[in-house]
């Protein structure tokens, strides 16, 4: 059918251009992470090069920009972050598991209800959570009158932590609700005939039958709170999470470190996932053998026997991996030909930058002393005009991500 | 409740009860009431709380409708403007969304061989591992002043300097897009996947249009789905805070930008509480609104 | 060591609906006792109640002449094998067989010992350290079993264990059961809905139907002296003659059927008694296909009566002959393979004999539904 065909064809094209616009950004992302330019981009392609990395740029123009070795906020917000990830994971795992498991034992009238309230949080817009807890714990500390309270209720990562298992707990509960279905009830009842107690049947039965739900539990919801913004930003007060540094950097200035450190995320995601693959794949494998097994054990059907050839098959991919290592490598040649990689490079792009500068900043001192002569009412415009030209887009100076924004003015640009 | 005692044994009952009671009493009712106080209270230094002054107000909810009593405007436009501007904007990228993605979940659930179909589920995961401000960020670079596109479109000759995605709010539009797709083709990818493809065929056979099929066919069938992700996509747009801060420009603000501002640069939080509350009630009316049309029960509205 | 079981009045409600109603039945010390009946009849909820895992809404259930009531399921010198099996999929069967040992804080040596003995009782010596499912139907039955009897319990309950199994697996299973019975010396209590299964390992049966019992006895006794309509049908093949009394002679009596009259005993009471019938009562004639015979057979019998063979049904050791009298009434017979049936083709006329011993008279009450 020709118009079934079209219409395929038609699907196709919309499938790609769709995935094109998932991945587009971020590998264009990922490539200006290599580009010594300042600001991120691929074209113009000033030097290759690993300095995002690594060390930033110390300026020419008293603008430091940090690369992700040595952005120190950085590496502040990141501990920050594991460490509420710890705390989240602590506390919503287990009221997760206590939700589901109140879910099956609660009458049937009042299930519904209950299920409805596990899964309110969800509903909540993420920045409610997150004021509601500091509007909470704020009262809570001033009626505590200095001691134990007020310190903790003033504490962003405990706030944090409190904010961010309000809703990660439900995620905990759907992924325990989930596995809970596919339980066996009269395994808990055989354990108990057997003569278990309670404690004994919890631990002993229905705690191994949870393990991957447990696994799993944990992992979304560290996951969950990493990546989390809009709660944090405000139940953080006066500490940054990975996540707010970030955000505050549209303030502080975009630079290539930002798509290093997408990059790094991006690989490391990379590699979980196409390890997990090979795990699963190699647990699917595993299964398959011993199921052929029990079954040859039933029915001593030798000719089952014949499957088990090894099987030590090279995957495919090992192709594709030598490929883009051998692409790398050619790039790599053609680049240090043209000079376009490494240090010596980068000196020479900046005494090119650092000489326009010089003339710019000069040109600007001329001005600013004949328009020092007008009107003191434009005078301001004028300088804020020019100092724009220079500087690009305003925008990045606004006031948003974080607490630190009065602080962080003040330090200016000084580290 | 003995029942319950005894079912549990005593050491797992006091676990259950104190994680429960903890989690919801805590965690999500007492933070949420009180916020709702607070949204009525005026907003005055603390040493001044509890006493003579500290009395029920609706003057945030007064502010938010009609603006400070200095300014000479009959309503708060600004306010206002902010708030149905953002609500606007969420339903009409939740439409956005909903077309765009609906191909792509239908391929995915009944065009495409389960081989090619898990593949393509997992490369649409991998985006969302990124963090939404980091996706923003490229979004960022791609459109910003001496972004990408500007530099190609530059070089080709289109343009001849570069266009302002930022303060026409493509950018901001295409960015809340982006993050939330995820959330849309799940729920309506589940809910195609149960549709039997027979009844596809059989429509076919029938000689019904390819867009009749969809409109009485799919669309019924998926309805939860698409509720879900409508739901879910409202939601969390209305309520997005990342992409915003990162995308927006001076002109455009979004309503979460605004309950931050009460609560950090004005540092009036009685009434980014009020301001907060208005969002919350958008929310869940909305979800009951959403709940009335489609017919759909809560719990098929999570995930 | 081993207990007997009794219920006392027991019934077992759930709202206002009685899974089991006014169940008494005393189960001796040592014996295999069996609860027969179709699904839904309340055997499983009895064993439940049994078992400590729902409460009776009335009455008393006492073990070794111990009330029950408010003592848990863990508490109770009961062992209960479900229909499902209920093995630990994450344990090895080791593991599995020693659980109870393990609850009860015995070291690893001594759980092993323990494991390793019952392993042999059911003939799966070194099976130990496999996981369940690398086990068949066969052998994780008797992983059920010997998990079942690692703490010696005094009352073993068995809720339909072989149901699962496939005809010959179930026939040895069967034997098996019945051994391992005799040699542990404890009481078994069985619930089936297959007869075959009761009649083979039991030493007595309950036949319950809708809740409620109705006949306990031995195995002959169930089989050949049934109580009621519904025992008579259930328990075994029966033919079914509905008919009237057309006169009374002390134990046996005369019935008119299907435009016979026949001479048949009357049915048993339960308690040594017979019920009573007076002329013209409606009743119903139970005659066993295997007691019903072809003229030319070399049996005794004082009851004939004429039928058209309809077909002719081959079941290996059995042939079972369907025929119908007069488009009304369906009688079976069953002959041994032995006998030759070639002459009986479609709608031919032959005469049927059966001995009044064998024929048994009961008030006319619901049958078992096939």
């Amino acid at each position: 059918m020709k118009s079934q065909q079209a219409l395929n064809i038609l699907l196709g094209i919309y499938i790609f251009i769709f995935f094109a616009y998932l991945f587009g950004p971020l590998v264009i992302m990922s490539i200006t992470a290599f580009n010594s330019a300042e600001f991120p981009s691929v074209t113009p392609w000033e030097c290759f090069s690993l300095r995002w990395f690594n060390e930033g740029k110390i300026a020419y123009d008293g603008q430091h920009l940090a690369g992700l070795a040595t952005d120190w906020r950085l590496h502040e917000g990141l501990i920050t972050s594991l460490q509420i990830g710890l705390g989240v994971v602590l506390l919503s795992v287990p009221i997760g598991l206590s939700a589901a498991l109140v879910l099956t034992q609660v009458h049937s009238r009042f299930r519904t209800a209950f299920y409805s309230i596990s899964i309110m949080p969800v509903l909540f817009p993420g920045v409610i959570i997150g004021i509601s807890t500091v509007v909470l714990w704020d009262r809570i500390a001033t009626m505590g009158g200095g001691g134990f309270a007020t310190e903790l209720g003033r504490n962003g990562i405990f706030l944090t932590i409190l904010a961010q298992t309000c809703f990660i707990s439900t995620y905990c509960f759907l992924i325990f609700v989930a596995r809970l279905q596919r339980f066996d009830q009269t395994q808990e009842e055989a354990a108990l005939d057997l003569g278990a107690s309670q404690t004994q049947v919890f631990f002993k039965i229905l705690i191994p039958y949870l393990m991957p739900a447990i696994a799993s539990s944990c992992v979304i919801a560290f996951l969950a709170s990493f990546e989390n913004y809009n709660t944090t930003v405000f139940s953080i007060l006066s500490d940054q999470t990975l996540t707010t540094v970030i955000a505050s950097k549209v303030r502080l200035g975009i630079s290539p470190a930002i798509s290093a450190l997408a990059l790094v995320i991006i690989l490391i995601t990379l590699a979980v996932t196409i390890t997990y693959e090979i795990l699963r794949r190699r647990e699917d494998k595993k299964k398959k053998k011993l199921a052929a097994e029990a079954l040859f054990a039933q029915t001593q059907d030798s000719r089952l026997l014949r499957n088990g050839k090894s099987t030590s098959t090279i995957p495919k991919s090992i192709f594709v991996i030598i490929f883009i290592i051998i692409i790398c490598i050619f790039g790599f040649n053609k680049l240090v030909e043209k000079g376009l990689y490494g240090s010596v490079c980068i000196a020479t792009k900046e005494q090119e930058k650092q000489s326009n500068f010089a003339e710019q900043l000069k040109l600007l001192q001329n001005n600013a002393e004949v328009a020092g002569q007008t009107s003191s009412e434009n005078g301001e415009a004028d300088e804020k005009k020019e100092y724009d030209d220079i500087f690009g887009d305003p925008n990045l100076f606004k006031n948003f991500g974080g607490f630190d924004a009065k602080e962080e003015e003040e330090q200016g640009t000084s580290d | 409740m003995n029942y319950f005692f005894n079912k549990n044994g005593p050491l797992i009952s006091t676990y259950l009860l104190i994680s429960i009671g903890f989690w919801i009493v805590f965690l999500i009712v007492i933070p949420q009431l009180y916020m709702l106080d607070l949204s009525f209270r005026p907003n005055i230094p603390p040493l001044l709380r509890g006493g003579p002054d500290d009395v029920y107000t609706l003057v945030h909810y007064k502010h938010f409708l009609f603006g400070s009593e200095t300014s000479g405007e009959s309503y708060n436009y600004v306010d206002i403007g902010v708030f149905l501007d953002t609500i606007l904007t969420a339903i009409l990228i939740t439409l956005i969304n909903l077309c765009f993605c609906y191909p792509i979940a239908f391929y995915i659930a009944k065009v495409a061989s389960p081989n090619t179909a898990r593949l393509l589920i997992v490369s649409l995961i991998i985006p969302f591992w990124i963090n939404e401000l980091l996706r923003s960020f490229a979004l960022r670079i791609l459109f910003a002043g001496e972004g990408f596109i500007n530099n190609v479109l530059i070089k080709l000759g289109v343009i001849d300097t570069g266009i302002n995605f930022i303060a026409m709010d493509v950018a901001l539009y295409t960015g809340l897009n982006y993050a939330y797709i995820l959330l849309m083709i799940f729920p309506l990818y589940n809910a195609i996947e149960t549709l039997d493809k027979n009844q596809l065929e059989a429509a076919e056979d029938l000689g019904s249009s390819m867009i009749r099929t969809h409109f009485r066919i799919v669309i019924p069938h998926a309805k939860a789905g698409i509720a879900s992700g409508c739901t879910m996509v409202f939601m969390l747009t209305a309520g997005a805070l990342a992409t915003p801060v990162v995308l927006s420009s001076p002109n455009t603000f979004w309503f979460t930008q605004l309950i931050y501002q009460w609560f950090n640069m004005n540092d009036n939080w009685p009434r980014g509480a009020a301001y907060s509350i208005v969002l919350l009630s958008v929310s869940v009316v909305f979800v009951l609104l959403m709940m009335r049309i489609f017919k759909v029960k809560i719990g098929e509205i999570v995930r | 060591m081993s207990a007997d079981v009794e219920l006392q009045n027991v019934s077992v409600s759930f709202g206002n609906f009685y899974a089991a109603k006014n169940v008494s039945v005393k189960i001796e010390k040592g014996e295999f006792f069996s609860f027969l009946g179709p699904s839904g009849c309340g055997k499983t909820t009895l064993l439940r109640a049994i078992s400590g895992f729902s409460d009776p809404s009335d009455g008393n259930i006492l073990i070794g002449g111990q009330n029950m009531a408010g003592i848990g399921p863990n508490k109770r010198p009961t062992s209960l094998i479900f229909q499902n099996l209920a093995l630990f999929p994450l344990m090895s069967v080791a593991d599995n067989i020693a659980f109870s040992l393990e609850v009860r804080g015995s070291g690893k040596a001594e759980r092993r010992k323990r494991a390793d003995e019952l392993l042999e009782l059911v003939a799966l010596s070194g099976q130990g350290d496999k996981k369940v499912h690398e086990l068949s139907g066969g052998q994780r039955q008797r992983v059920a079993i010997a998990r079942a009897l690692a703490i010696e319990p005094e009352v073993l309950l068995l809720d339909e264990p072989l149901s699962a199994l496939d005809l010959k697996l179930r026939q040895k299973m069967r034997t098996e059961l019945r051994e391992i019975q005799k040699r542990v010396g404890i009481t078994f209590i069985y619930i089936t809905h297959d007869q075959g299964e009761a009649l083979t390992m039991s030493d007595r049966i309950a036949v319950m139907n809708q809740g409620e019992l109705e006949q306990i006895g031995s195995c002959n006794s169930v089989y050949e002296a049934p109580n009621t309509p519904f025992v008579a049908t259930f328990v075994g093949e029966n033919n079914a003659f509905y008919g009237t009394i057309s006169a009374v002679d002390g134990d046996m009596v005369n019935v008119s059927a299907i435009g016979n009259n026949f001479l048949a005993k009357a049915g048993d009471l339960g308690e040594g008694k017979k019920h009573t019938f007076k002329k013209n009562d409606e009743v119903i004639m139970f005659v066993r296909p295997e007691s019903i015979f072809l003229k030319d057979q070399n049996n005794q019998a004082d009851n004939i009566f004429t039928a058209a063979v309809k077909t002719v049904e081959f079941e290996g050791n059995l042939k079972n002959i369907y025929l119908n009298i007069n488009e009304k009434q369906d009688v079976r017979c069953s002959v041994s393979n032995a006998v030759d049936t070639a002459d009986l083709s479609n709608s031919k006329n032959v005469e049927l004999k059966f001995s009044s011993r064998d024929a048994i008279v009961l008030p006319v009450g619901p049958l078992a539904v096939d």
